[in-house]
């Protein structure tokens, strides 16, 4: 499996949300619905706080339950990779994705009733372009790669700084990873 | 074993016609209420993408749940060889079938795009426990006519007994299926627990026998045949078991949750401040559902009423809904932990709050058509063919 990645360093994200609109742009999203959100996290007491921005969509994980709970395989890796699509042809709209999904990362679309979700831009990756939000983030906190190979940009950054994945207890071994 | 008189039903009178067409009158609001939903998104509905299973899927689950727990009294008969049961196995079959159509009706409008029902029934990936749950349902449905017609075809009555071990162990997988859907969900703290699945047979034995009581004592009280006290007792101190061991597994079910800190937030939640959740769990599913039904059914002044043991019956299925409710919904309502130890001040998701819930009346009219087509079957049935005994007085006793 070619694993891509997703590296975002939370010290240079400001929480704009330019990776949001570039999202809805590129995708069509509909109002009202978000493939990708930010949060602001906070760790600690006043006054001894610190503050995390953080641009978060699906995980794309290696092991996801979403992919495996879901009864007809609408929910599939896309081409031998990572990379996690909903084929909404086979969707019958029966949410056990949604429940299966650790990180709240899919959505019902509207009106027609099937499951929507990041793609992490795959038309744009099949051309060896990154994903819209990675290509508009204005403080270049946002890369895009392939993490099998060693040479790659997300690789040497993940080599070069200390990272975190979101809730890896879950065994799904997410490939957002977030540089602290 | 003595020959058993099996005889269809008058079913001419007012009361039968007006039950008939009340039920039928359901079923035709229904059918508007899923086209609604349907036709306009499940945005109508108060389901969102926080809670995504809702009002229906309670309906639903509820009666796949009970369909495997009436076949009970079938196989007690059949498997365990109990003969005072044996009478009853063609009246727990039937009913057994007709509660899983009338969920699996449910099940399938509520689906966010029911016009792909066929994609649902031609792919699979076998992987997810919701496809196992597919060929589950499917499959009890053709075991349970089966064995329902080898009870019924004299020429087949010697494999009926085979036929009933095979819909014994089948329902014990169906139940097993089900619970196993939210055991399976490890991504939400309310669910992920392998007790799931034993406490969902259990479940499906307290709420199947109360609606096969029901069934049974309303069919011979308004159809004027005898119904020996032997029968309705035997049954009632059976439900009164399956009530204690729901109570048994609940309180496994928490105490194991109580023991891994990760769950603590939702225990908390569930069983202090959760608001309507708490108060169902407590009220609804442990004090009406459960511990009054066991008062009523073995203290010996309501325990000999038929009218008590009906009113506890009645409280099994609805604290037995009401269960279902809390495990389904309460469980979605609790917020994904997704940051551990932080804080979320602000983000475009719903990150820390608790996911509301307002059913609209679409959704419990859908659910309500589910419980009226289980009713309407079960009376065409016992009126057009053999399903019930002409009398089950007890022995000694005039029919």
């Amino acid at each position: 499996m070619s694993r891509y990645a997703m590296v975002i360093d939370t010290r240079t994200c400001i929480g704009c949300g330019d990776c949001v609109v570039a999202c809805k742009t590129e995708n069509n999203v509909p109002a009202g619905l978000n493939r990708d959100w930010i949060v602001e996290a906070t760790n600690g007491r006043y006054p001894d706080l610190t503050t995390e921005f953080r641009s978060e969509r699906c995980n794309h994980c290696s092991h996801a339950t979403c992919v495996y709970s879901c009864p007809t395989g609408a929910s599939h890796y896309w081409r031998g990779t990572n990379i996690v699509l909903v084929d909404p042809g086979k969707c019958t709209g029966c949410k056990a994705c949604i429940a299966a999904c650790p990180y709240d990362a899919r959505l019902i679309m509207r009106p027609e009733g099937y499951i929507d979700k990041c793609t992490f831009c795959h038309h744009r990756v099949e051309v060896g372009k990154d994903p819209a939000c990675v290509s508009t983030c204005p403080t270049n906190c946002m890369h895009f790669g392939r993490i099998d190979e060693p040479e790659s940009l997300v690789s040497r950054l993940l080599r070069e700084r200390r990272s975190k994945t979101l809730l890896p207890e879950t065994g799904n071994q997410p490939n957002v990873y977030y540089l602290v | 074993m003595k020959k058993i008189d099996y005889r269809e039903i008058q079913g001419n009178s007012l009361g039968y016609w007006v039950l008939f067409l009340l039920f039928g009158a359901i079923i035709a609001v229904a059918a508007g209420s899923a086209y609604y939903m349907e036709h306009n998104g499940h945005w109508v509905t108060g389901m969102d993408n926080q809670i995504v299973w809702g009002l229906p899927h309670v309906f639903a689950i509820f009666l796949i749940v009970a369909a495997s727990g009436a076949l009970n009294v079938a196989s007690i008969g059949t498997v365990f060889r109990k003969e005072g049961y044996q009478a009853l196995g063609r009246l727990s079959g039937l009913l057994a079938i007709a509660l899983l159509i009338g969920g699996l009706l449910v099940l399938v409008l509520d689906l966010g795009r029911p016009d792909r029902l066929i994609v649902a029934m031609t792919v699979y990936n076998f992987k997810s426990i919701f496809a196992w749950n597919i060929f589950l349902y499917t499959g009890f449905m053709v075991i349970t006519g089966v064995y329902l017609w080898f009870m019924m075809e004299r020429k087949m009555n010697r494999f009926y007994k085979p036929a009933g071990f095979v819909a014994f162990v089948w329902r014990l997988m169906l139940t097993t299926g089900t619970g196993s859907i939210f055991g399976f969900i490890v991504a939400r703290e309310a669910f992920d627990s392998a007790v799931m699945a034993p406490m969902f047979v259990v479940m499906s034995f307290s709420f199947g026998l109360a609606a096969f009581l029901l069934v049974l004592m309303a069919t011979y009280t308004w159809s004027d045949r005898p119904l020996g006290n032997k029968v309705v007792f035997r049954l009632k101190n059976l439900l009164g078991v399956f009530c204690g061991a729901v109570l048994y597994f609940t309180l496994v079910f928490h105490i194991t949750a109580l023991y891994a800190t990760e769950h603590h937030g939702f225990e908390h939640f569930l069983l202090v401040g959760g608001g309507i959740f708490t108060q169902l769990f407590w009220i609804g599913h442990v004090l009406l559902g459960n511990l009054l039904p066991i008062a009523l059914l073995y203290w010996s002044k309501t325990g000999s009423s038929r009218f008590w043991i009906a009113v506890a019956s009645t409280l099994v299925i609805l604290g037995g809904f009401t269960q279902i409710y809390v495990i389904l919904i309460g469980g979605q309502a609790y917020p994904l932990d997704i940051f551990p130890g932080k804080e979320v001040v602000s983000g475009g998701f719903f990150e820390g709050q608790i996911n509301s819930y307002s059913p609209s009346p679409w959704e419990f009219l859908l659910g309500m058509g589910g419980v009226s087509v289980a009713m309407i079957m079960v009376m065409i049935a016992i009126k057009f063919l053999r399903f019930v005994p002409g009398s089950l007085a007890d022995e000694g006793k005039a029919a």
